[in-house]
Order: structure tokens, then sequence, then C-alpha cells
């Protein structure tokens, strides 16, 4: 563990209002189960999956309601004992419809029984077996699956494994909560991703806010070879993946490429977690861990919380709305979707709900770029994001991609400094879909 | 839940708080101790002249906004500052005229006709004096017999103190010490030249709030210091007498008109610092600071490009 000197971090990036202590020493505690549960078929970047399931059918928990047999996918399973009610296209979180199975849950709802296995013997072949039948993916939010990321290509051998523990994010504890109270399954699961690969070297990077669960983990590896804690500096965006690796290993993952590039893996909290409960007793990715915070919620805490219960459910679990919240988002302030009514399901990317009041959400009218060069200043990829929404907005997508834009990946820092209300993130995603689009011809 | 009062936006949901005009206001409130300088040595001039140029900037951005339809923008205090940088940057002994047009060269020229704050070249302010300056030829010495409201300060006749530069006389004894450039300057120059610890104290104000980084000041005051030194003449004088200070930390910081990235704002101070020893030494005494900026404005669509930041991993030998 870091002691003395500065923390490691990259240059560039913001250093937005946290708010972390809302929900930061609230335990993990179970959600009810609710009425109806709404879970979509893809929750993964990559194929689709076809329902393995008919409306009427009696399912079980930890069953596999939807699957695909594409390598890039990952099964979903069902996450409570129930009866699909129905099997339709109802919008997800980012609204987008999506094919989801709606399950109204049996009364009585027994836990997952899964069968106790011995890890200590898998081998990488079994490890990513587990985690692809799991339905693990990354489960800070990109949502790719777990299987792919721990078969990297053969020539791009991976050395080191990091454990993301920065959660830049504002407002969001469950990867906190989840470092203090499930250090050694954390533990457990860096271990089967360096067996998975064959890496030497694991690094759990945790930042300076959270120095209990840096403790906690720095004793809790003490013992084990090869694993360090880094302590980084608070500063948003460290959990980046290209951020932090630079930061805990100096290696710069060039424009384009993946983490293997650089020899490096990359995996979530909770995702190592839920890899360290599915190799031990099968269980697979049917609950995970939702912060439910912000100054419009009663009571802020961490929630273990079924796939598909719908945000109004979770809010009631959190004591409800205190007074009108502004906006709700899904996912963390920075890069989480903004709803339009509660009624959107946690799916496995989930990592957070937050409801803000009007101070936090008040948006400045969007005024002509002033050439400040905040945006440069704070932008994480050394981009000029200014010109890149230049070029965008004048339709100029070849030069939209000189500047950078598919270089960008939406951290948010260039919107969060502008002065003028730019809304970068905005302009960028339509020029990546119209240079897509063109590159497609 | 009243479902239909919820936002809708993209991403990010936070925002730094910062916004244009709360840093237009910051600079407003950053020259102050100028101000206050000025008002103590020119009196009711200068709260004429300041008054005055404030009230033409803000009407004129109202008025053309208006005619060409545009939405209302004074409340982003930038045209407040405009008028206030072309009051401190005039003599306080020039006809009013002359600030009415330097105010509505600088608003309605240089800003709203090329499309409003943002996408104008130049450096609203420097371009109204540098008008003026051309046209007329009359930037006189400091004398108790002119301005709007002659015979409140004592003020010497003769040439201002960059005159002396000029000449290479900094050392003679008609030549205002450097305490005196420092605090208390009543040799001639425009108001804000009463003494560079004022607009030092802004400066200072400007960068313990971000609203500009040390690069460009620095490079501008360090190359007019050693290149003044170079070339035979008295450094420090020559960043303290004259308009070098609020150049560097008010003019050339203009997030509009200068370069973004920072060696590119390193190569913009430096060609300003430069072109001012050139031409207080060589050429006109007066107005070298504003030319040399207006000159460096049209070099930053250049430097924003030659000096693009190479994106992250892009050199990295993998």
């Amino acid at each position: 563990m870091e002691q003395a000197g500065k923390s490691k971090t990259f240059r560039g990036g913001i250093h937005p209002p946290y708010h972390k202590e809302l929900a930061s020493g609230k335990p993990i505690t179970p959600a009810p189960i609710p009425e109806e549960l709404i879970v979509p078929l893809q929750q993964h970047i990559g194929a689709p999956n076809e329902p393995a399931v008919s409306v009427g059918d009696k399912v079980t928990v930890g069953q596999v309601i939807g699957s695909s047999e594409a390598f890039v996918s990952a099964p979903v399973h069902s996450p409570v004992s129930g009866t699909v009610k129905a099997i339709e296209e109802v919008p997800n979180f980012t609204g987008a419809r999506v094919k989801s199975v709606i399950i109204t849950p049996d009364s009585s709802q027994p836990p997952f029984s899964g069968t106790p296995r011995d890890t200590s013997s898998l081998s990488a072949e079994e490890i990513r077996d587990i985690a692809r039948s799991a339905g693990l993916v990354g489960m800070g939010g990109a949502a790719f699956p777990t299987h792919v990321k721990l078969s990297p290509p053969k020539d791009k051998p991976v050395d080191t494994v990091i454990i993301n523990g920065c959660e830049c994010e504002p407002f969001l504890t469950c990867d906190h909560r989840l470092m203090l109270e499930r250090t050694s399954d954390l533990v457990e699961g860096l271990k089967l991703c360096m067996r998975a690969v064959g890496a030497e070297r694991g690094i759990i990077g945790v930042e300076a806010n959270k120095a209990d669960a840096a403790e906690a983990l720095a004793s809790a590896v003490s013992a084990e070879k090869g694993i360090s804690v880094e302590v980084l500096e608070v500063k948003y965006p460290e959990g980046a993946e290209k951020m932090l690796i630079f930061a805990l290993t100096g290696r710069k993952v060039p424009p384009g490429k993946l983490p293997s590039e650089v020899g490096c893996l990359v995996q979530n909290v909770g995702t190592a977690i839920a890899l360290a409960e599915a190799a031990s007793t099968g269980k697979p990715l049917i609950e995970r861990v939702v912060t439910v915070t912000g100054p419009a919620i009663k009571n802020p805490g961490n929630f273990l919380v079924r796939i598909g219960t719908p945000i109004s459910a979770l809010v009631e679990a959190a004591g409800g709305y205190l007074g009108t919240p502004a906006k709700l988002i899904m996912g963390g302030p920075m890069t989480g979707w903004a709803q339009p009514d509660d009624r959107a399901a946690v799916v496995k990317g989930t990592s957070g709900v937050v409801a803000l009041t009007l101070d936090l959400a008040a948006e400045e009218m969007e005024r002509e770029c002033v050439r400040c060069g905040k945006c440069v200043e704070a932008c994480p990829m050394f981009l000029m994001p200014n010109f890149i929404v230049r070029s965008a907005r004048r339709g100029l997508w070849d030069e939209a991609e000189s500047w950078g834009a598919l270089d960008c990946f939406e951290c948010g820092c260039c919107s969060f400094s502008c002065p003028s209300a730019i809304p970068h993130v905005q302009y960028v995603r339509k020029a990546k879909a119209e240079i897509a689009a063109r590159k497609k011809k | 839940m009243a479902k239909e009062k919820l936002m809708v936006t993209p991403p990010p949901h936070l925002r730094s708080g910062e916004t244009i005009a709360s840093s237009m206001r910051d600079v407003v409130v950053a020259l102050i101790p100028a101000v206050i300088a000025a008002l103590v040595v020119f009196k009711v001039n200068a709260l004429f002249n300041i008054a005055l140029c404030v009230a033409t900037a803000v009407a004129a951005e109202w008025l053309t906004r208006k005619a060409l339809k545009r939405d209302n923008t004074i409340g982003d205090w930038s045209a407040v500052l405009t008028g206030l940088l072309v009051a401190l940057v005039m003599p306080a002994t020039a006809p009013w005229l002359h600030y009415v047009i330097a105010v509505v060269v600088a608003i309605v020229v240089i800003k709203e006709l090329v499309g409003g704050l943002g996408l104008n070249i130049f450096n609203p302010a420097l371009f109204g004096l540098a008008f003026v300056l051309i046209c007329s030829g009359f930037l006189a010495p400091w004398t108790s017999k002119l301005g709007t409201f002659p015979g409140l300060f004592d003020g010497a006749t003769g040439g201002t103190p960059l005159t002396f530069i000029k000449h290479g006389m900094e050392g003679s004894s008609a030549a205002p010490s450097l305490l005196a450039l420092l605090f208390g300057n009543r040799t001639g120059g425009a108001l804000v030249e009463v003494g560079a610890f004022w607009v030092l104290l802004g400066g200072a104000y400007l960068l313990y709030k971000g609203i500009i980084r040390w690069v460009i000041p620095i490079s501008i005051i360090a190359t007019v210091l050693i290149l003044t030194y170079i070339l035979g003449g008295d450094g420090v004088y020559a960043i303290l007498a004259g308009g070098v200070m609020l150049g560097s930390f008010f003019m050339a910081t203009d997030w509009v008109s200068s370069p973004m990235t920072p060696y590119g704002q390193a190569a913009f101070g430096i060609l300003i610092g430069v072109l001012i020893t050139l031409i207080r030494l060589y050429g006109a005494p007066s107005g070298a600071v504003a030319y040399s900026i207006l000159i460096g404005n049209a070099f930053v669509p250049l430097l924003d490009r030659l000096f693009k930041p190479e994106r992250f991993g892009a050199v990295a030998a993998a």
C-alpha cells in the first residue's frame, strides 16, 4: 500500500462534488422483492439472447431464461421463482425497447441453492466457463461479457489484473460497501481472474476517499503473493479503464485498443465478487448491489437488489422520494442515464439510482464556445472537445474524427467544466454514430 | 411522483457551476484595485470615463442584438467588462467622443457583427483602443488642461513613461521611479497605468479563481524583461511601465482570443513579448502592448492547431 508521497493518478480530469457521505456509511441491505420483475433479455454488449422460456412457464430462481450461441453474449437467469407473465418489448434504462421477460414472483421465495465447489483447483478454462454460464458482465456500467474479457488474444499475454475500486462517480457507494463487507470474496475473485488469464500480478486500486476499504483490503492481501493494494488520488475519472491502467502501471493503452494491448485486464469490484460467488456456489448473476441516493431520496442506502426490480420499488425501499426529484438518474451522475419516469428496471450494469433536486440538476442555456480551454484542460484523453463540437455542429464528420471523436469515452469532464454549458457528450455521440454510418457505406 | 417534471438530458448531470457570467464578473471584481487607484488619482474624470464606457458598451450590445434579433446577453457581464477595459486603457484626458467610438467599435464591429462572444478573433477592448489610436493619433500626455473635467488632478506635462524607453532614458531623473510605476505613477499613460501593483493584485485574484492560467502572463512578462535587457534597456522598468501588466493578465488571457493549449499559450506569450519590446524600442512608444496582443490574436487559430495536444496513448511504444 502506498504510504507516503503523492498518490497515483493521471493527467487531466476534474473534482466534482462527491456527496458520497449520503450513503457511504450504510451497510448493504436486501431490497424487498417487487410485485413484478422486468428482466431484459439483453443486458450486455454483444449478441442478443433468445428467450428460453414461454409465457405461463413456471421459473425457479437461477434458471436460464435467455441465452445465445454467440461468443460475445451472456445468458440471463431468472432472479426469482415465479411465473412468466409476458415476454415483450419494454423500454430499458436508455429508452431503447428491449425484449424482456416479465415475471410475477411467487409469494414464498426459496433462496438460491447452489453446489459448493472447491475453487482452488479450477483451470483457466473452467473459470471462463463459470463466468459465461453465470451470465457475468462488467458491473461498472459497460456490461461487457466477463468470459470474453477473461479470454485475451494468445499473442497479447496479460501479466496484470487490476480491480477497479475507484468508484470515482459522485454519489455512488456500492463498490465501497462491497470492498468493506465482501473483502475476502473480492480477493478470491481477483485470484480467479489472475488464474484465468495467467497473470502474475494483481492490483486493487482504491481512491483515497475510501481509506477504510483500502486498509481492509491491504490486510486481506498481506499474505497473498503478487497482490497489492494501491491508493489513488480522488479525481474523476480515475476509474476509467485507460486512466486507471496508466495511474497504476504507467502503461498507456493506444487509441482504439483494448487493455490486453498493454498486458492488463481491469475488473469491476462487483464483477470480481460475483465471479468468486459463481465459482464457489454456482450462483448466477441474479442480484447486485445498487446505491439509491441523492438529495431527493429519503433514506439513501446500498441495497442488494434482484435484477429486474423497477426503480420505483427500489426508491420505495429507500423510504421514497424527499420532495420532488428534478432528475432521476440510472447510474452515476457523470455518465448515467436521465429517466423520464421511474419504471425502468435494474440490470446487471446498474450501479446506482440517483435522484437530484433542482439546485443540482438545473441546466444553463447552451452558449457559443468562448474558447476558455477548460474542456481541453479537463480531457483525460488529451483531446480538444470543443473542436469536436464545432465540427459536429457543422456536420463535418471527417473533421470531428480527426479531432479524436472516436477516442472519447464520454466521461463528461468537458461538459462539467464548460462555462458555456455545451453538451459535448451529446455532440460526440452524434459524431460517433455518423462516423460509424459513413464507414459502413 | 410528478413524472412530467423529470428532466431528461444527456450526461453529465453535474456542472462545475462556473458560467460565462460568473467568470466575467470575477474579472470585473479583479479590476477593482486598479479602478480605485484610478479614481484616487483622476477623481471625477475617471468616474465619468468608466461610467460612460460601461453605459455605452451595455447600450451598444443591447441595441445591436435587438437589431439582429438575437438573445439579450447583457446579463453575462461581458459588455460591462469590455466597457470597463476600454475606459482603463484610454488616457483620462481624451475627448469623450473617443471613448464612445472605441467602445462601439469593440462591441458592435469586433464582437457582435462577427456573431457575438466566442466568435470574435480579436480582443474587443484592445481593437477599440487601437482603432482610436490610429484614427486620431490623440494619445496626449496627461496634463491638467485636458479631460472632460479639467483641473482636478496634478499631471505632469511631457512624455508618457514609455517615451523614456524609446529614447533609452529610463534612468533619467525625469522618468518615474520603479516605485512610482508600481504604486502611483503620475507621469502619463492610460487610466490603468497609475500603478502596476494594483493590476497585479487583480491578476493574482484571477489566477486564484482559476479564470486564467499563469502561462500567458508569465511568458509575456519574462520575454519583455529578458529581451529588453538583451537589447540594452531596463527590463524591470519595461514590465512596470505602460500596459504590460494589464495586457498580460487581463487582455492576452482573454479566453476567446487566446490559444487553448499550454504550449500554444507559451508561444503566444513569447510572440507578444517580443513584439512589445521591439515596437517600444524601434516603433511607436504608445500602444505597443495593444498592437502586439492584436497581432498575437491573429495567430491563435494557427497556434491551436500547431500545438494540438498528442492524444492519450498515441505515442506509447506498446
